[in-house]
């Protein structure tokens, strides 16, 4: 089934010199075109205890050193038309994503076909909706923030799918209500505590509901995955399995089973509210994410943030919560306290515990629209860390000098070309 | 220079850019109107601002006739056309349709250089809407509506 996502590249671009012959006759309007967008920002934190990630897929955080790698990025996207119901679409974005640098980074490659002027079909790759911002948390010029909220966004393993969507448009008491589903498989490239990436690879199928009318805008998302792999656990499995183990701390066998990601789910429904007049924004989003592993246990989160305009200027405040719902993982004690099989103890627990997000944060900044198409925001946020949060949001020192408290500084400039 | 010699200078000064501004917006208000345009072979005879926004900020594809649109815009006049029409700066008008294009829901109107490329296109294509300085308009194209 892997094979899969390599051939959609592939097949998408050899489709396209097949219907170039019915691209547009009037030779003013190009069928072709190329835009991008890119953020070069710098972040950094107030704690060299305290390492920040953007999100799970990264594979650099940034400290008290500061790091342009966190929220910069430059995306290209071509578009090219065939008439009017037939597009192909190919966005690349170089960012830090963990894995491979070109196949991980592309997010979009679809043909989009629409049947009707409200009917849309997709096929090929696809970012995914599973909440508000999801397929354009990259496009930071579209977002007051400099990072869409971490709470919210830190913890979702997909950027894009490979399969299909299907988006029907209507026109509801002046409104437009439109109604979205998906599915298709995912491959996602994700760093873990133990050596190595994990390959995820998941079915992945959802629908979204979104309401549209003058200044507001509802959504209703939800979203069912299945992992159909397993993390790079061999490091822990292969002690687990020698002779040592085996005679003097039989009972760890037990956590063999919780430490395997395949035929484990994930659900993430979410439901969002935001509200634009032009001077007064504000957003909300809501969400909950079940799932039964422990390498990504179940939480909620939530965020609202409030700006106003004035002028080309837009002042903003952010506040942001995520709560893991998750008992303590035991790990047996072995027969014997030897140091080496207690030294282990400690270090399995603290790796399958701490999977977690659990956070508060309110965040201020500002966001100035300097010139065409591009902006200047600083960000600071301050956030609150409660315990079992996971290394893929935050890199901490395991000593008890470790705060619990961190600022987050940021700064950067965002365009679109 | 006492405090209220200060506060004297400070008024002054504040006379002359408020006059200053006056008299750059008002040279902006002196501007004509802007008339959107359509083809005259398409049936479409006029069009409500309802729809041009629509339109013109990608939440439909279609004219009110069912036909796809071809929306086109005039690089110039375009921040002032989509202020008219959503009372919205061009920046923001700019990161909302990063958002739409980005997302690979729909691609932003083509934008064309002055009034006459614009009066080509939509002379050229049965579909095509586009908006252009009133004064420019001539007998090739319809009025659909005056965004004044």
């Amino acid at each position: 089934m892997i094979k899969v996502k390599h051939h959609v590249v592939p097949f998408l671009l050899s489709l396209m010199p097949f219907v170039t012959e019915i691209a547009m006759a009037d030779s003013k309007l190009s069928s072709w075109s190329l835009k991008g967008f890119g953020t070069l920002a710098a972040t950094g934190t107030d704690s060299d205890k305290i390492g920040f990630y953007r999100d799970k897929s990264q594979t650099q955080d940034a400290d008290s050193g500061w790091g342009i790698t966190n929220d910069s990025q430059l995306g290209v996207q071509v578009d090219w038309k065939a008439n009017d119901s037939l597009q192909a679409t190919v966005q690349w974005i170089a960012r830090d994503h963990a894995g491979n640098f070109f196949e991980q980074n592309l997010d979009w490659a679809f043909l989009r076909w629409s049947i009707q002027d409200d009917l849309d079909i997709r096929f090929g790759r696809l970012g995914v909706g599973v909440f508000s911002l999801s397929d354009y948390r990259n496009i930071s010029y579209a977002y007051p923030w400099i990072r869409p909220p971490h709470e919210f966004y830190s913890t979702i393993p997909y950027y894009h799918i490979d399969g299909a969507d299907i988006t029907k448009k209507f026109s509801v008491d002046d409104g437009y209500l439109s109604i979205k589903i998906y599915g298709g498989y995912s491959y996602n490239q994700l760093p873990t505590q133990t050596s190595g990436v994990h390959n995820q690879q998941s079915p992945a199928t959802g629908a979204n509901i979104s309401y549209e009318k003058g200044a507001w805008q509802a959504r209703l998302g939800y979203t069912y995955a299945t992992i159909t792999s397993n993390p790079p656990i061999q490091d822990i499995l292969t002690p687990i399995n020698s002779p040592l183990f085996t005679q003097y701390w039989p009972d760890i066998k037990q956590l063999i089973p919780a430490m395997t990601m395949r035929g484990k789910e994930y659900h993430f429904g979410s439901i969002g509210l935001a509200y634009d007049d032009g001077i007064w924004l504000s957003q909300m989003e809501a969400a909950y994410i079940g799932s039964n592993t422990l390498w990504s246990p179940p939480r909620s989160s939530a965020y609202l943030s409030i700006g106003r305009r004035i002028s080309t200027i837009t002042l903003y405040s952010l506040l942001g919560i995520a709560k893991t719902f998750q008992n303590d993982i035991y790990v047996p004690n072995p027969l014997v306290p030897n140091p080496i099989l207690l030294a282990n103890q400690q270090q399995l627990s603290r790796i399958l515990n701490n999977n977690g997000i659990n956070e508060q944060s309110v965040s201020l900044g500002a966001r100035w629209d300097f010139y065409d198409n591009m902006s200047l925001k600083a960000q600071w946020s301050h956030y609150w860390l409660g315990a079992h949060n996971g290394s893929q949001q935050w890199q901490q020192s395991v000593d008890n000098t470790t705060p619990n408290t961190v600022n987050v500084m940021s700064t950067g400039i965002d365009f679109v070309f | 220079m006492s405090c209220l010699q200060v506060l004297i200078l400070y008024f002054n000064v504040m006379k002359i850019f408020t006059a200053l501004l006056l008299f750059f917006f008002a040279a902006g208000a002196s501007h004509a109107d802007i008339v959107v345009i359509g083809n005259l072979k398409n049936s479409l005879q006029s069009l409500n601002t309802v729809q041009v926004e629509d339109i013109f900020m990608g939440r439909t594809r279609s004219l009110p006739n069912g036909r796809f649109a071809l929306p086109v815009c005039q690089s110039t006049l375009r921040p002032a056309f989509y202020e008219k029409l959503t009372t919205k700066p061009i920046e923001q008008i700019n990161a909302y349709w990063a958002m739409l294009a980005f997302r690979g829901q729909i691609s932003p109107p083509m934008e064309f250089p002055d009034d006459n490329s614009v009066l080509s296109i939509v002379n050229d294509n049965r579909d095509a809407i586009g908006y252009i300085d009133s004064r420019n308009v001539n007998n090739s194209v319809r009025v659909l509506l005056r965004l004044n």
